[in-house]
């Protein structure tokens, strides 16, 4: 009796991280998804744009400006969007001056080539992070106190108000992003481009205006992510090590080309299984696990359509039409 | 001077470990990030069995070879069924899931990992040879390097390397040409982790300790920054890649004096900014492909190839052989011809819709022997993707594919190609970075050198037999009269030649059935006759032509029979004359005038 009470608070308490977990990798994937998906680029240095966020919101309210009413520093929200928009501003430049003359150069073996710059341009990013800011983690917390952590709890489940105040963030972007797709010409130009970016740019498509955006918004939502980790753990030079892994883990699980509403609840899944799985094994496998995971998906998705796939789906059907 | 020998340990290790990426990278084109994982499967099998007991370290390296080949397989199996972009996920999953699972198991020494693989009270030894100091290494790291290079020269440079390159440059052109590219993908990425695990559980007994932070993510991405700045599909590139990135750490801290831990950061950040720079301005790296040590040092080398290049791909002509026209004979006898050959392929219900999109309904026909079968019907009739569906390019819904009584119907389209029907494209889809002579080599089957077994096991055969498949080829590139630019890269012709290079490639597989995708449309009109000598020659020597074109006058002068399509399905069939002449079919053609 008492172990299934415990349990049931366990549940609770590992399906309440889960969920709130899960909206950040829901929007990671859902960033990181939207980039692959459109534009093709395999982004690696998604990892740096989210570890950029969380050091120019730092460095703008610790430091501040030269001069000015904010030279003791940037208060904490407005240091936060700022940091966020260059960040997003820096994955726009990354396209534009790195990507696009790479893809241009390499015609078919584009893919490769983007990955190679990535994975480059993301470990000199986290390297030269390093040498800048040193290899600690950074104090990032609301100097002014406006922004500070609350313990709240219901029934027996505990969290903090910035979980609370990251899902929403997270829950919110992805819906006004999810209309935007929907119901805007912008949105209808990205979803053109995703499908067949050639007829695209034939029905006159602006499809590098539309790169830039998709590699705006994307970073935007991990930059986002990056803010609110970063306020609830720590700031350092290697944080955006995970989420990239993270981001391509719940965008592949959904497939690139899905919605965002589905990208994002494959990410809350991924996450609550994560959570749930600590139940069964110890926190260390839990991340092997949900590696797992993805291997079985891949396994299940590389066997349908091969000659062995169809071969067994010929079988059923044949039985089936016999009988 | 024992630091400096053991820097050199190191280069031997790393150039070692970039060797065998360069295979599956610079050749093959496929995006691993799993040098550490596969090194760390020899880096943890040699800690275990070491400090479990001493051990003379060969064994630690079967060990080792044998898992990451069995290992590298199975991921092999799933990635190389789908698209691009998996592998390079799976590869860098699969390095999490290692280390996760390395730093969770106590037998692995847990976070800490193994240490003192190397020191008391563990001793290695090499067949009773103690390999303690940094001098002993040297000689067994490099027999490592000797031999990596042996087996990854051989695979690269050789008909096996050939096909490796045209994976690379386009999967489905290999396929067509009869080679099984998902098995060579799967062997190719099982051996190059195999000698990963090797330099990498060398790399361990090195440097005595096999850790998660040993085989981080930096690690795998020297070993890439060491093929990138060498050059891609160039090994010697790589040795020197390998000695000069290796090399930057000694500079760093003992030459600049810069203290270990800054010096890490500037290595690496050195290492991607190198990755950037290269990909963006010198994507061939430091040695381009099929460049050699002494050529690199040679300047006026490379303008003066390029030029001559530039020249004969631009005043030669290709030398047709003599013949205008002894006059095909007439319609009515060419199709009495027809009526009597034997059947060769015989389609029956051919059927394959996309969604709701009918591309092919029900479609029954035959292609008989020596004789040319056009199929002809306005665009988007279905016609290429009947040549799809022959060749199991794309597997049809329903119905059946007979060659010579065999069923074929849904193979593969390198199995197709294996069985004697062999297809060329509308898009030609040359190797361009290979040169006409190597592009047509590729269609000859069964080379001895595109077998690992007699490649590695019967060098002579692979040479006498190699020396037999380039004289073949030449053959057919003479016959299309193309012999003059044997030796220039596919992605310096016109694009009329490039539909010459395209049939001599499929002629050279010897296919009894070839299927011919608009073998002259876009090429100069003054060549058209000779296209239409050369399919006639090719029919003439007792093969089966299907052509689709949409030059009525080639259909017109080479069809011994014709099918006319409209929208997937055959609507009538018959001479040429016999379609153009019934004005419901000129109209669906030509529409109403």
């Amino acid at each position: 009796m008492f172990a299934v009470t415990i349990g049931r608070e366990i549940f609770a308490q590992l399906t309440a991280n889960g969920l709130f977990r899960g909206t950040s990798y829901g929007l990671l994937g859902a960033g990181f998804a939207l980039i692959l998906g459109v534009t093709g680029r395999f982004h690696f240095a998604y990892g740096l744009t989210y570890t950029l966020a969380a050091y120019f919101a730092f460095t703008l309210h610790a430091r501040g400006t030269w001069a000015g009413p904010f030279s003791n520093g940037i208060p904490f929200i407005i240091a936060g969007i700022i940091g966020i928009l260059a960040s997003s501003v820096v994955g726009v430049g990354i396209e534009r001056f790195i990507y696009r003359p790479i893809a241009k150069r390499a015609g078919a073996t584009a893919l490769l080539a983007i990955f190679i710059a990535a994975l480059g341009l993301g470990i000199a990013g986290q390297s030269l992070i390093s040498l800048l800011w040193g290899q600690q983690s950074v104090g990032f917390y609301d100097r002014g106190n406006h922004l500070t952590k609350v313990g709240w709890r219901l029934w027996k489940v505990t969290f903090e108000n910035l979980d609370v105040i990251q899902s929403i963030t997270s829950i919110t972007l992805i819906i006004v992003f999810s209309l935007i797709l929907r119901f805007t010409p912008l949105g209808r130009q990205m979803r053109a481009t995703r499908v067949n970016p050639d007829l695209a740019t034939i029905i006159g498509i602006n499809s590098k205006r539309i790169y830039l955006t998709c590699f705006f918004i994307g970073t935007l939502f991990c930059a986002v992510s990056a803010f609110w980790y970063g306020l609830q753990y720590t700031v350092n030079p290697d944080m955006g090590a995970r989420p990239v892994i993270t981001a391509f883990v719940v965008a592949f699980l959904a497939g690139t080309a899905s919605s965002p509403i589905r990208i994002f609840l494959t990410g809350v899944a991924l996450a609550l299984l994560e959570q749930w799985l600590s139940m069964f094994i110890s926190t260390q496998w839990t991340q092997t696990a949900v590696f797992v995971v993805l291997f079985v998906y891949l396994i299940s998705k590389s066997m349908s359509g091969t000659i062995l796939g169809r071969q067994v789906k010929s079988i059923v059907t044949f039985q089936w039409a016999r009988s | 001077m024992q630091i400096w020998l053991n820097y050199l340990d190191q280069i031997l290790i790393m150039t070692t470990l970039g060797l065998s990426l360069n295979v599956l990278l610079g050749y093959t084109g496929q995006v691993s990030v799993a040098s550490a994982a596969f090194g760390a499967i020899g880096g943890y099998t040699m800690g275990y069995l070491v400090t479990k007991n001493s051990v003379n370290i060969i064994w630690t390296l079967l060990l080792s070879l044998a898992l990451a080949l069995i290992v590298g397989a199975l991921i092999a199996l799933v990635a190389m069924r789908l698209s691009v972009e998996y592998l390079i996920l799976l590869t860098l999953a699969f390095g999490n899931v290692l280390i996760g699972v390395a730093s969770a198991t106590p037998a692995l020494g847990s976070t800490y990992g193994i240490i003192k693989i190397n020191s008391e009270p563990h001793e290695l030894n090499f067949f009773g040879w103690t390999m303690a100091r940094p001098v002993d290494w040297l000689l067994p790291l490099f027999v490592v390097l000797l031999i990596t290079f042996f087996i990854c020269w051989r695979m690269g440079e050789s008909a096996y390397g050939r096909t490796l390159k045209g994976i690379r440059e386009d999967p489905v052109a290999t396929r067509s040409m009869g080679k099984n590219t998902f098995k060579i993908q799967i062997m190719v990425f099982a051996i190059t982790s195999a000698l990963t695990a090797v330099a990498g559980a060398m790399n361990a007994g090195w440097l005595g300790v096999s850790t998660p932070s040993v085989w981080g993510f930096n690690f795998s991405l020297t070993v890439v920054a060491i093929v990138i700045f060498g050059g891609m599909a160039n090994l010697k590139g790589t040795l020197i890649g390998g000695f000069i990135l290796t090399a930057l750490d000694p500079f760093l801290r003992r030459v600049i004096k810069m203290d270990p831990a800054k010096a890490f950061l500037v290595q690496i950040l050195i290492y991607g900014v190198l990755l950037v720079v290269l990909v963006m301005v010198r994507p061939a790296g430091l040695m381009p492909e099929g460049r050699t040590v002494s050529s690199f040092f040679r300047r006026k080398d490379k303008s003066g190839r390029t030029e001559m290049i530039a020249r004969t791909a631009s005043t030669a002509e290709p030398v047709f052989a003599t013949r205008k026209s002894e006059g095909a004979a007439d319609q009515a006898t060419r199709h009495a011809k027809w009526e009597q050959a034997e059947v060769v392929l015989e389609a029956k219900g051919i059927s394959k819709s996309f969604g709701g999109i009918v591309a092919a309904a029900d479609l029954d026909f035959v292609l008989k022997k020596g004789t040319i079968t056009a199929l002809v019907g306005p665009n988007g009739a279905g016609k290429t993707t009947v040549f799809n569906l022959l060749t199991g390019n794309i597997p049809p819904d329903s119905g059946s594919v007979t060659l010579r009584g065999k069923n074929i119907t849904g193979r593969s389209l390198d199995a197709a190609a294996r069985q004697g029907l062999v297809r060329s494209f509308q898009d030609v889809r040359l190797f361009q970075r290979l040169t006409c002579l190597e592009n047509v080599v590729f269609g000859v089957q069964n080379q001895a050198g595109e077998k690992l077994s007699t490649l590695f096991g019967r060098p002579g055969l692979v040479k006498a037999n190699d020396k037999a498949s380039y004289e073949k080829a030449m053959e057919w590139l003479t016959f299309v009269g193309m012999q003059d630019f044997a030796n220039v890269p596919a992605g310096a012709l016109s694009y009329g030649q490039t539909k010459l290079i395209s049939l001599a490639r499929v002629l050279s597989t010897e296919a009894e059935v070839v299927l011919l995708d608009e073998p002259a449309s876009g090429i100069d009109t003054k060549w058209v006759d000779n296209m239409l000598d050369l399919v006639l020659a090719i029919a003439a020597q007792g093969r089966t032509v299907a052509i689709v074109e949409h030059n009525l006058r080639v259909v017109t002068e080479l069809a011994d029979h014709a099918y006319f399509m409209e929208l997937g399905r055959i609507t009538a069939e018959g001479t040429i004359d016999d379609l153009t002449n019934s004005p419901r079919l000129a109209a669906a053609y030509f529409g109403t005038v």
